[in-house]
């Protein structure tokens, strides 16, 4: 099998572990955010933090031996914006709570009959792509070349920048001390440590990622034909999965579309093996408007921030990078505006 | 009947009718002239001969987001005999700077007619593929390809000066006599087309690889010419088809006069 191929399976394995255990464990930052600062329970954000934190080991350890190389990867180019990351991550998130969860979660619940979710991922297909290459993309680079922002020279992750340092030295401080703290945050939790589903949600899930850069960056490996480096993330290839069924004669598969098509195959089949399916609409034209807004905001935001609640909250912050942290910082605001303040929306 | 007919239309209607149809159908016939009759190189290489466009196949994806580095495969499908083979394949980008993007020339040894590279795409356009016989058939097809905003950030540089021109070379250890095997080789060098700015501002000048050549004990069976319409890193994708185990030499002449080497041995058995 060429390493292409490999890729392609690779990646819909990938997604077929991502979706089941999305369906078992029921995964969701939204849900996480809705429970910290609304409802009072704190087990689902920690799941997330969990899985964060083993992204972050997971991935650093691969780098540092040398079976990925990072800087690779979107999220440490040699600049960012300063405005489009967070206002992007702001946008996703509101967007997100708007319409209870984001888009890889709208395909774990497709997968389970919510027709609801079909409405979010079309509208969120549809924004991403014309904010990256359709109606909206050329103000998006306009307005990224303008304000493109670089913290020295090199590729824009915390330890490459600390590398005056010692580089190694700096790799291993900045990883241990995030997952060190994001592991004190999860463990520190009575109800957290005796509930083996979430536990398991987020280790399985932040494995992920890093399966994610090794099928592209290692089984992919092809000096002849080099593929991107790329893990989890769920705007852009929600996007390719629409194009990619209109234009398929004309197009290739890529490894975003295989983790899509993976992840609502398994959530699929783990929710009829559990009778969980069932067909769900809306119940009012306005909660079909606000799901649909919802969508679209998903889509704009996450390709402004180059990601998603899982492309930059888990994949993006595993490298460490800089503007991975103005976008998932800003995906945290845009929920926490939508739950609490003046802006929230009413409860669904 | 016929006082109804010439009632209504005179003979000098009908003379009017019939010229204003013929005009339209000049016209149209012209309006949807082939692609490559639009190229002037294209038009020059084919000269008089009526190309067909059956039995060539041009392979594009009909989007590119990134138009530094698209894949393009090319192919004929007749068997490559003694008396009658593809000589030569072209390649043209109609809306490029410099359209020609590279020239193919085979022997009976090579196999096939078959050929993978990357391309550079300025913009959406129509790709064009020319191919000779050595009998003096000429086959001509055409592909549209749209190129859209680059989707993510800007691509650094994709090569290290370190190890420009340093080539990579794959071939299959074995392969029965006379049955075509790929052959895929790549080089790193930028390609450097001569339009592009450095840090500093001033033009950096055109440097690219010029000529490919491929032999089997001595004997050359494929070689290019490659232009700056090839992309970056240049990666050719052919085949062969030896009698007897032998050795495959390959050369890239970069237009300075700079060379590079490789070499790999094939077992036929």
């Amino acid at each position: 099998m060429t390493p292409a191929a490999l890729t392609l399976w690779a990646g819909f394995a990938i997604g077929l572990v991502f979706g089941v255990a999305g369906q078992i464990t029921g995964f969701c930052l939204t849900r996480g955010m809705r429970g910290w600062w609304v409802t009072g329970d704190g087990l689902k954000i920690r799941a997330f933090a969990l899985a964060l934190a083993v992204a972050i080991l997971g991935t650093q350890l691969i780098d540092a031996i040398g079976l990925i190389d990072v800087r690779r990867s979107i999220y440490l180019g040699e600049s960012f914006s300063w405005l489009l990351m967070p206002l992007g991550g702001v946008l996703f998130g509101y967007g997100m709570v708007a319409c209870n969860g984001c888009g890889s979660r709208a395909l774990v619940l497709l997968g389970s009959g919510n027709l609801r979710s079909f409405v979010v991922l079309v509208c969120l297909g549809i924004a991403a792509y014309m904010t990256l290459t359709g109606l909206i993309a050329p103000l998006r680079t306009q307005v990224a070349a303008l304000t493109g922002a670089a913290v020295g020279e090199g590729p824009q992750s915390l330890p490459y920048l600390a590398r005056a340092v010692s580089s190694n030295v700096a790799r291993v401080v900045f990883t241990l001390v995030t997952a060190g703290l994001l592991l004190w945050f999860v463990f520190a939790h009575k109800p957290f440590r005796s509930s083996t589903k979430d536990i398991a949600g987020g280790l399985i899930i932040g494995a992920l990622v890093p399966a994610g850069w090794l099928a592209t960056g290692w089984l992919g490996a092809d000096d002849f034909d080099p593929a991107p480096l790329v893990s989890l993330t769920f705007v852009a290839p929600i996007g390719e999965t629409i194009q990619y069924a209109m234009i398929a004669t004309g197009t290739k598969v890529s490894f975003g579309v295989a983790v899509v098509c993976g992840v609502f195959l398994g959530s699929l089949v783990a929710a009829v093996s559990m009778g969980k399916f069932h067909l769900e609409g809306f119940p009012t034209a306005e909660r079909m408007a606000r799901y649909m807004t919802g969508g679209a905001l998903m889509g704009i935001g996450g390709a402004l921030a180059l990601g998603c609640s899982i492309g930059q909250g888990l994949t993006g912050l595993s490298t460490l990078a800089l503007g991975s942290f103005l976008a998932a910082g800003g995906i945290l605001l845009g929920g926490r505006l939508a739950l609490r303040g003046p802006l929230a929306l009413p409860p669904l | 009947m016929n006082r109804l007919f010439s009632d209504r239309f005179s003979r000098r209607d009908a003379l009017l009718l019939g010229a204003s149809g013929a005009a339209w159908l000049a016209l149209s016939t012209s309006a949807w002239a082939q692609a490559w009759e639009r190229l002037d190189a294209a038009r020059k290489l084919i000269g008089d001969a009526k190309p067909s466009s059956d039995g060539i196949a041009l392979d594009l994806p009909l989007i590119s987001e990134d138009g530094s580095s698209v894949q393009l495969t090319v192919n004929v499908d007749r068997p490559m005999t003694d008396a009658d083979y593809v000589q030569s394949i072209h390649l043209f980008a109609s809306r490029n700077p410099s359209p020609e993007i590279a020239s193919f020339e085979f022997t009976p040894r090579a196999g096939r007619a078959n050929v993978m590279t990357r391309v550079r795409l300025n913009e959406s356009q129509t790709v064009i593929a020319v191919a000779r016989t050595s009998k003096g058939q000429v086959f001509a097809t055409s592909r549209d390809v749209r190129v859209t905003v680059s989707g993510c950030l800007i691509r650094a540089d994709t090569y290290e000066s370190a190890g420009e021109m340093l080539p990579r070379v794959r071939v299959p250890a074995k392969t029965a006599a006379g049955t075509p095997a790929e052959v895929l080789t790549l080089i790193n060098h930028p390609m450097e087309t001569g339009l592009r700015e450095g840090a500093d501002g001033t033009v950096l000048p055109q440097r690219i690889v010029r000529s490919f050549e491929a032999t089997l004990d001595g004997e050359a069976f494929f070689k290019a010419t490659l232009y700056r319409s090839l992309a970056a890193n240049p990666y050719l994708r052919f085949h062969v088809a030896p009698k007897a185990s032998g050795k495959l030499a390959f050369k890239w002449t970069e237009d300075t006069g700079r060379v590079a080497e490789a070499s790999a041995n094939i077992a036929v058995g």
